[in-house]
């Protein structure tokens, strides 16, 4: 508080030095004590107090309150001295009324009249200090108070500059706390047009407004492109000394250019030539700018310079189509990796890892490999290496990927503790991209184990294992290596689980050698035996076990082993479980059945490695998790086999060297058990519950063949986006497509921006079917929309009412869509999906086959043997019947069969076919137009492998449309 | 075990810090400094854990005084601890201040390494590290030549013989021309009424402070009006009279705790308090009793509120003792509302006024007798408010001092036995005196 002069207030002064002069808390709360005294009894007093009197008083007040005590009077006092004409005495009642005021309070029906008076008036100065005020409080009230207002304070010719400039950001303040409630409707065009206003503050305060109301709206917006690249230019172009106070140590409006740069970003590359040659000019001066040697050693100089210059990349980099000034802005920004200053070499690496990204710039970024790598092993600040990091990872392609492998490799020793684990699934991801060799992957992963182990999560050695399983010629390598590891006298965990599988399977492929004979490699993991966590010891276990079929000469050794107390009777239950029965089926079985049920595992299926869902995972901004790795592991389900003492049962032990295994097949198929006999109702009944959960598979899928083919293939194809005209169907949707004959919700298309999730609901003619579209990128989707179109006739057959989708799609986001639908007549074609959306700068299209079958409308019916027959009767003309003769596709399993066929829709009758083996079903087919009765009959051959599968309904298209459907799932 | 001492000045600096305990690290001064001395709410729990360490603090001035501890340390034994520690601090260089102890603090560290050993407390008896911890130094004699320093080695030697000695606090060979001792008894009424006159609660902890000027190594013997000790000397003597008499005026102790001269084992076997008494001054006993306490003041209340602009308060006090006996130092606080913004205050006898840095009124009578009533009348006017919370009537509260023991307490003998010396009980002067002080002695309105 400056010394007492002219118009200042004595008593505050001499107040605030004597609590300033407070020895303790204790004597500074009894002085405020005494003044709140006082005060009340000066507001309370008889006596009339003037405008001073009030405001210094006023200002005690706040000052106390500052001082963090509670104020509950005095507030009345305040929106008095709003009608004071004096300055100083309406600026203290305003900063009172918005420190002090809650925005439920009763005063601010008194306040806001305040305002508004104010907000007529002439003088400049008492607007400003309204819309001050109504920015600070900012509540709903204000907003629906002022909507009209201000936005006309702001386009009115006669207002000052300065008014101008408080009322454009007054306006954003609402906007950002009610955007419902501000519409400016017919005055858009006058605001984009102030971006050519010829106050510089003003321009600045309307782009800050601007860019938030363009983020709304684009469409609305659009005029304001070209504007702001002449304005840029203007500013670009301009020497220092032109902008008289807006130049900021030498650099002409950094914060104008800065925001202007950032309104360009909301839009993609000018359409109109002139403007994008302009703009590619502006971003070349601030570019050239950069080369110039500073006008300044002060660091605001060079703050100033760099702000607009990234933000010019990041516009370079968010327009993406100009080779040239991608490569420019790649080689400034390889300049900085050398730069003195932190925050600079941050931020030229957070840049690259985007430009590395980019197609045509992809080179140029790799030319800095060595710099980044420096910083990775130089660098001080860990928030840089994990930039360096995550650039590396960028930049990989195949011919560079060995040497930063290697590189990673040899930091990670060093690594810090926070990015190990990232850091661990970047390298098993690059190695196995790139991997020309698989020997060097193998070496790769293993040391990465050696290194890391703590960090090397479950996803990375399952990949490794089944990478190895499914690769012939590297078996006898990995075999050979993990031998070699496993006798460094301490290995990691991890290391041993790697070991105990690959030894298991392979380690015949390196008995010959006398140095790694069975015995040696047995005594070896056995050695790592009581150093491991049980579920580690489980998977040895199931490595002696295997071993015995290998190496038949061992068998005693290891029977000693499995007989041994700590097995036999360990309190794990797991363990001993695995004992006894490894145990038992050495002894009691021969060596043909050992060897059947202990045979080298099968290859597993191609699929989306799982540990790039990891890493997607642990990058939360970047991916929506994908349904899939949300599930359950199936692992309980092994674990759940029914005990059986029976031997004929034992060959389904051999399911529990999988265990482990059952997640190497990625994250929710079970385990592909080829030589196991069916298992019993319970175990099936469980995993369709499992699979019921998941809702991703079909429900026809048992343990026996452990995934249905298509389903995987799916997922390959998935991968795949399909850049073309509309109306072409994207490839590879068709495998997905088709298991929604038998279910209703599920992923129906996925790749790497988009996933596709579909939920429907059934109900006689009518349907509901949700669509999620979900962004697994971290960028934005912008000018989304989807549209249901229905070819050729289907538009007599079916009517289909869709929502619109929000045309923006977030990083990260999901969007739905609900679609109704109304079944008029039976139809044959299904109705088609076609999805635009722009992402970084390309349009992309989707087109897919939405999975609205005529099945789905098929209510089943129930009725009793006789009735079902006299039906069946009376529905024989030819053209009611349509029946097929077809070979079995899939093996012949009668749960399964069910299974589709209730999934299909129609139900299932028991006990109305005299044959037990065959299927009937009966149900309703609802249309608008019409009822359709249908039925079903379904009979198998199991000598030939055969179906017969015979319709009868009342109308011939649908017999034939529904024999069809039904065909292709048998 | 207290882990470390640390003590600050009012601004939270540190002006002493000593760590006893490896588990004790740099951090925990600012700990304290930070969530007590400087915490946005003011912090009224006298012991804070943070980050599972426990700070014991007490507050003397504007000087906080901290115990730190990592362990589960018993918390009566560290504050009895930390009041010792005042205690040795104000009997070597008085009034606790910053700077005093800035001035004394090579003295603080010798006496903390004296009366802490590895976060155990020691002997903190004033008169016994008084003879070892001089302000002048030991030493300083030892300059002066070879006989002197043969000298106070003798000194030295029999410092150590006394203090690890049976008999730790008191030396040989004391003597006083005149033998002569005084007896302070000294009591804090503590009380809680209703606005009805109900008694909520009510206790008296009570002290006796003994200052004895006696030759040789006398052996003292106490009697005090306690039920039990005049029980069991009746049912021993087995004297009638002497128990109707003692009927009426034995009161009953709810516990009590001895200076460590008195022999434990003789008053649990014979229920007598005797005693070699240090020299000096030095606290006999503490004591607490709840029955039978004799309020010297009654408060009544009558507090009206008039609509929401005004308020009027009466209050009369009445005292309830012998007429003969004074009362001093009467203070009565009647609190006020928050939103007082004036008052007006009318009192037959002393003063009162309204103080607004304390949001009370405060009246003062300097003398007032037995059995007496005075009365005062207030007119509070009262500002509106926005906050609709109601006034939630704090107690109010009363300070006082009167010449006699509120619990009845009385000193029946004193008796002192030198066997060696050629003085006996009759030659020593003694003094008694009693005096009654208010603790927390408030009554709701």
């Amino acid at each position: 508080m400056p010394a007492v002069k002219g118009d200042g207030m004595r008593g505050l002064a001499v107040f605030i030095s004597d609590i300033r002069n407070c020895k303790s808390k204790e004597a500074e709360i009894k002085r405020i004590n005494k003044e709140l005294a006082n005060i009340r009894s000066k507001f309370k007093g008889d006596k009339t107090l003037d405008g001073y009197q009030k405001k210094k008083y006023v200002c005690k007040l706040l000052f106390i309150f500052l001082l963090g005590h509670d104020i509950d009077f005095g507030h009345m006092e305040a929106v008095n001295l709003l009608s004071s004409n004096k300055y100083t005495e309406k600026q203290i009642g305003y900063l009172f009324i918005s420190v002090l005021v809650s925005a439920n309070s009763d005063l601010m029906k008194l306040v806001i009249q305040s305002i508004k008076n104010d907000l007529a008036s002439r003088n400049p100065v008492h607007i400003c200090m309204a819309m001050q005020c109504i920015a600070n409080i900012g509540s709903r009230d204000m907003a629906e108070a002022f909507t009209r207002d201000i936005p006309k304070i702001l386009v009115s010719g006669d207002t000052i500059d300065q008014v101008k400039q408080s009322a454009a950001l007054c306006l954003l303040r609402l906007l950002r706390q009610s955007p419902d409630l501000i519409n400016l409707g017919e005055w858009s065009s006058r605001v984009i047009h102030l971006l050519n206003d010829q106050h510089m503050g003003v321009v600045t305060a309307a782009v800050s407004l601007i860019d938030t109301l363009v983020k709304r709206n684009p469409d609305e917006y659009k005029g304001c492109v070209s504007l702001a690249v002449s304005r840029l230019s203007r500013i670009v172009t301009s020497s220092y000394t032109d902008l008289q106070d807006y130049t900021y140590y030498f650099v002409p409006a950094p914060w104008l250019s800065v925001k202007l740069l950032r309104v360009l970003q909301n839009y993609p590359p000018p359409e109109d030539a002139a403007v994008r040659t302009r703009l590619t000019e502006c971003l070349e001066t601030i570019l050239n700018k950069a080369q110039e040697p500073p006008k300044s050693k002060k660091v605001q100089h060079s703050n100033a310079k760099n702000a607009v210059l990234f933000e010019a990349i990041n516009l370079i980099i968010h327009m993406d189509s100009d080779p040239n000034l991608l490569v420019r802005a790649c080689n400034q920004l390889g300049q900085f990796l050398q730069h003195r200053e932190t925050n600079l070499r941050y931020l030229a690496l957070e840049s690259m890892c985007l430009l590395a990204t980019s197609e045509f710039s992809h080179e140029a970024v790799k030319k800095h490999q060595e710099t980044v790598i420096t910083a990775l092993k130089t660098e001080r600040d860990v928030s840089v290496r994990q930039r360096a990091v995550d650039l590396l990872y960028a930049m990989c392609d195949r011919t560079n990927a060995e040497e930063i492998v290697a590189e990673m490799l040899a930091y990670l020793e060093t690594a810090d503790y926070s990015i190990r684990e990232e850091m661990v699934l970047k390298v098993a991801i690059l190695a196995e991209k790139y991997a020309v060799d698989y020997t060097w992957y193998v070496d790769t992963i293993l040391n990465l184990i050696r290194i890391a182990g703590d960090y090397v999560s479950e996803e990375v050695w399952y990949r490794v294992i089944q990478i190895v399983i499914n690769r012939d010629d590297v078996q006898g390598y990995a075999a050979k290596t993990v031998f070699e590891a496993l006798q460094a006298p301490a290995c990691h965990e991890n290391m041993v689980k790697v070991g105990g599988y690959i030894l298991g399977e392979f380690g015949n492929l390196i008995a010959g050698d006398p140095r790694s004979s069975p015995m040696v490699q047995f005594q070896l993991l056995h050695s790592k035996f009581h150093l491991c966590a049980p579920a580690t010891r489980g998977l040895l276990l199931s490595t002696y076990v295997k071993f015995i079929n290998l190496f038949p000469e061992i068998k005693p050794q290891i029977q000693d082993v499995l007989r041994g107390h700590n097995q036999l009777r360990n309190s794990d239950v797991e363990l001993q479980q695995r004992a006894v029965e490894y145990l038992q089926l050495s002894t009691l079985t021969t060596a043909d059945v050992l060897a059947t049920v202990l045979e080298e595992m099968p290859p597993f299926p191609e699929r989306e490695s799982s540990i790039l869902a990891k890493l997607k995972k642990k990058k939360p901004d970047s991916v929506k998790e994908n349904a899939e790795t949300k599930m359950p592991r199936p692992a309980a389900q092994v674990n759940s086999f029914p005990e059986q003492p029976h031997p004929i049962a034992m060959p389904e032990v051999h399911n529990e060297p999988n265990q482990d295994s059952a997640d190497l097949l990625g994250l929710s198929t079970p385990v592909p058990t080829m030589n196991a006999t069916p298992p019993k109702d319970s175990a099936a009944g469980l995993l369709v519950d499992v699979f019921d959960t998941l809702g991703a598979m079909t429900t026809t899928t048992t343990a026996t063949n452990g995934l249905t083919p298509g389903a995987d293939e799916g997922f390959k194809s998935g991968a795949s986006t399909v850049v073309g005209a509309a109306g072409d169907l994207t490839e590879g949707t068709e495998q997905r497509y088709k298991e929604f004959l038998c279910k209703n919700n599920g992923v129906l298309f996925e790749n790497d921006l988009l996933q596709i999730g579909v939920k429907a609901e059934f109900r006689e003619n009518l349907g509901r079917i949700g669509i999620f579209f979900g962004n697994k990128t971290s960028f934005q989707f912008t000018s989304f929309t989807s549209e249901v179109s229905l070819p050729g006739e289907l538009s007599n057959q079916l009517m289909v009412q869709a929502n619109p989708v929000d045309p923006v799609v977030d990083g990260g986001a999901q969007k739905q869509q609900m679609l109704n639908i109304e079944c008029i007549t039976d139809f044959s074609e299904p109705p088609l999906l076609n999805i635009q959306f722009v992402y970084s700068g390309a349009q992309q299209r989707i087109a897919l086959k939405l999975p609205v079958m005529i099945n789905k409308l098929v209510e089943s019916t129930e009725m009793d043997s006789t009735t079902f027959f006299q039906r069946w009767k009376t529905l024989s003309s030819p053209q009611q019947e349509c029946q097929r003769i077809f070979k079995a596709q899939h093996p012949m399993d009668s749960e399964q069969t069910k299974a589709k066929l209730l999934g299909f829709g129609m139900g299932l009758l028991e006990n109305v076919d005299p044959n037990p083996e065959n299927y009937v079903s009966a149900g309703v087919l609802h249309t608008r137009n019409q009822k359709v009765g249908c039925l079903l009959r379904l009979e198998p051959n199991m000598q030939a492998q055969m179906y017969r599968l015979t319709l009868r309904t009342s109308k011939e298209s649908v017999s034939k449309e529904l024999c069809e459907l039904l065909e292709s799932q048998f | 075990m207290i882990g470390g001492l640390f003590v600050y000045n009012h601004k939270g600096e540190v002006l002493i810090s000593r760590v006893f305990r490896d588990d004790i690290g740099r951090n925990a001064v600012d700990a304290f400094r930070v969530n007590v001395i400087h915490a946005r709410q003011q912090v009224r729990s006298p012991v804070t854990n943070i980050a599972r360490t426990s700070f014991f603090h007490v507050k003397r001035s504007n000087i906080w005084l901290a115990a730190v501890s990592k362990q589960n340390v018993n918390a009566s034994m560290v504050f009895e601890f930390l009041y010792k520690m005042v205690d040795v601090m104000q009997s070597y260089f008085g009034k606790i201040s910053e700077e005093n102890i800035k001035n004394n603090f090579v003295l603080i560290y010798e006496l903390l390494d004296e009366i802490v050993d590895f976060g155990y407390p020691q002997n903190t008896d004033t008169g016994i590290l008084k003879t070892f911890i001089t302000q002048t130094g030991v030493k300083s004699q030892t300059s002066k030549g070879q006989l002197t320093k043969s000298q106070s080695k003798e000194e030295t030697s029999q410092i150590t013989s006394q203090v690890t000695g049976q008999i730790g606090w008191r030396r040989e060979g004391i003597k006083y021309r005149r033998n002569e001792l005084f007896l302070d008894v000294l009591e804090s009424v503590n009380l809680l009424m209703s606005p009805q006159g109900q008694v909520l609660s009510a206790h008296v902890a009570g002290r006796i402070v003994m200052k004895s000027y006696l030759s040789g190594m006398p052996e003292c013997k106490f009697g005090i009006n306690d039920k039990v000790l005049m029980e069991s000397r009746g049912k021993s003597t087995m004297d009638d009279a002497t128990r109707t008499t003692s009927g009426k005026t034995a009161i009953a102790i709810d516990d009590c705790q001895f200076h460590q001269c008195v022999k434990l084992s003789k008053f649990e076997t014979e229920h007598s308090i005797s005693f070699i008494p240090p020299d000096g001054e030095f606290e006999l006993m503490k004591y607490r009793t709840t029955k039978d306490i004799s309020l010297p003041f009654r408060v009544i209340p009558l507090v009206r509120e008039v609509g929401r602009q005004k308020m009027e308060v009466k209050v009369v006090v009445k005292s309830n003792f012998k007429p003969s006996l004074l009362a001093q130092k009467v203070e009565v606080r009647i609190p006020t509302p928050l939103n007082t913004s004036g008052v007006q205050v009318i009192c037959m006898k002393g003063k009162a006024k309204y103080k607004s840095s304390e949001n009370a009124i405060v009246w003062k009578i300097k003398r007032i007798g037995g059995m007496k009533e005075c009365q005062l009348s207030a007119e509070i006017e009262l500002l509106n408010t926005n906050d609709k919370k109601k006034w939630t009537r704090p107690p109010i509260s009363m300070n006082f001092e009167v010449p006699f023991a509120p619990s009845g307490f009385k000193v029946r003998y004193l008796k002192v036995f030198e066997s060696k010396l050629n003085y006996s009980d009759h030659d020593v002067i003694k003094w008694v005196r009693y005096i009654g002080k208010s603790g927390l002695y408030e009554t709701r309105c």
